[in-house]
């Protein structure tokens, strides 16, 4: 009967049990040279060895990836510059699609590279209005000096003119401290930070849904074990930092004690006379010497006797 | 009319300080060694006027577009000497454009996006985009990221003067890859050994020089009267 399926399933390695599936990948932007083409390399080299040309590989693929992924920041950038997508969108209940997308598309980003989006958003609206310069911004009656007349700020034109509202500047802002510092090379798998990104409104909603805040113990109690301290991941963190012993949270081995079930069958009898022990017998194979001598001369100790 | 009189010697302030930025371009295309007239690099302040001015007095950046071709010199220069893979090379330089950016403010990715596809759709080897603010820095990234062709940026202020006229700079000179060749054997150097100049430096920008290149810089010396030095572009 023939055989169905791979012939040798355990060599799950083998290219072309993956092949299906690299193909769904996008290929890289830049091309591994093959082995043929490592050789040529080396042959003109004599100094150069094998390991040399793969840790340079390895450093130039690093700093292609970072580079790819400053293209891919640039990229969302001018796609997020159509955001919204109609223009009778309100900012406050944005469209399913616009918020996915940004979302999505926020990602990557690092605060820096949201400050150079709204700069690009900034220069796309105005259109060359009046920019430079400063402006005077007066404050509510009654907020001069001593409570009389108007305070006033000299703000430069770019910042006043940076947020259509403060409602906007909130907003833009709730999002920028969610974005994560480290460029998105030195990220590792398990964080988070970034990749999820609440808008303002969907915080709101989320903090009202939420019981409101008693002062009772236990309703703290309950926040702190929701906060979720004691986890597996804290735990984790805690070990990194050397903080608890890998094998009790407490900081202390714990000792338990088990019976062993299997040696405890046979009780162990009481010791019976045999003849040779009736001199003592030896002691682990050693004769002590007295009786030796009794065994040997036939003469009795006199001090014995007494 | 005391109004009208300010508005045209400020129209006049910066027709001026055009002027000398369009010079220095002119200059810096000869330099670098492009075919450049006698009579562009020495255009005098009234055809300037006369040539670029909107009926305000007012400079009219959209006409001020320069092209220029390179001469047999620097196609010399920026030819690679022939390899086995590559027995016939071809010079590395071609048809150069600036382009005056008519925006005074906010220049962003818009208007670099559409420099790009002016360049890239002309078959242009190298653009310059001149504008007169500084330049966002998603734009400065999305210039630098043309496949195959070469953009720089400018700022008018950055050119209002020619860097490389003043006493103090010495003479920059680009080695063809031959006279390279020539100069390392001479030393017994490898190229890693020599002194080095950051391809961001002023007057490397000037010169448009592209990284792996050697440039001559030639010094008057008072104990040693003209000394060489060379460095490779980094």
């Amino acid at each position: 009967m023939a055989q169905q399926g791979p012939s040798h399933p355990l060599k799950t390695s083998l290219p072309e049990t993956y092949a299906a599936v690299n193909a769904q990948q996008p290929p890289p932007s830049y091309s591994y040279p093959t082995q043929e083409e490592q050789d040529r390399y080396l042959e003109g080299r004599p100094g150069a060895t094998q390991q040399h040309l793969e840790v340079a590989l390895e450093h130039a693929q690093q700093i292609q990836s970072q580079k790819d992924a400053e293209d891919v920041i640039l990229n969302r950038i001018l796609e997020l510059l159509e955001l919204p997508s109609s223009q009778t969108a309100d900012p406050a209940a944005p469209s399913r699609e616009d918020t996915v997308k940004l979302k999505y598309s926020l990602a990557p980003f690092r605060p820096d590279d949201y400050d150079n989006l709204i700069l690009e958003r900034n220069f796309e609206d105005l259109c060359g209005g009046p920019r430079g310069g400063f402006q005077f911004k007066y404050g509510p009656k009654g907020s001069g000096p001593g409570g009389r007349g108007r305070s006033v700020d000299i703000v430069s034109q770019d910042r006043v003119e940076k947020w259509c509202s403060d409602a906007c500047a909130e907003r833009a802002l709730w999002i920028r401290v969610q974005l994560s510092e480290k460029p998105v090379w030195e990220r590792r798998a398990g964080d988070t930070r970034g990749t999820s990104i609440l808008l303002l409104e969907e915080a709101r909603a989320k903090r009202l849904k939420a019981p409101a805040a008693t002062s009772s113990v236990s309703s703290v109690v309950d926040d702190l074990q929701s906060m979720g301290l004691g986890n597996d991941r804290s735990r984790e963190l805690a070990l990194e930092r050397g903080d608890t012993s890998l094998i009790r949270p407490d900081g202390r081995v714990n000792v338990d004690i088990r019976e062993n079930p299997h040696g405890s069958q046979q009780v162990a009898g009481a010791p019976q006379m045999r003849p040779e022990d009736a001199n003592g017998g030896s002691i682990e194979g050693y004769v002590p010497r007295e009786r030796r001598d009794v065994d040997q001369d036939g003469d009795i100790d006199l001090l014995d006797q007494i | 009319m005391d109004g009208d009189s300010a508005h045209s010697m400020e129209a006049e302030r910066e027709m001026t300080r055009l002027w000398r930025t369009f010079r220095t371009v002119y200059e810096l295309l000869a330099d670098r060694g492009y075919e450049v007239s006698d009579n562009e690099l020495s255009l005098p302040l009234e055809d300037f006027r006369a040539k670029y001015a909107d009926p305000l007095g007012y400079p009219d950046r959209t006409k001020m577009k320069i092209q220029a071709r390179p001469t047999d010199t620097m196609k010399m220069k920026y030819t690679p000497l022939p390899s086995k893979a590559n027995p016939n090379p071809q010079p590395d330089c071609g048809t150069i454009y600036v382009d005056f950016c008519p925006d005074s403010s906010a220049v962003g990715t818009k208007q670099v996006r559409a420099f790009n596809h002016l360049v890239d759709e002309n078959n242009f080897h190298t653009g310059i985009f001149i504008t007169q603010t500084p330049i966002s820095p998603s734009a400065v990234r999305l210039l630098s990221g043309v496949p195959g062709r070469i953009c720089e940026h400018f700022q008018e202020q950055d050119l209002l003067v020619n860097i490389t006229r003043h006493e103090l700079v010495p003479k920059h000179v680009l080695l063809s890859p031959e006279e390279k060749g020539k100069l390392l054997e001479r030393y017994r150097l490898k190229e890693s050994q020599l002194p080095r100049i950051q391809i961001s430096d002023p007057v490397a920008r000037y010169l448009g020089l592209r990284r792996g290149q050697v440039v001559k810089i030639i010094r008057k010396s008072e104990t040693a009267g003209r000394y060489a030095s060379y460095r490779w572009v980094i």
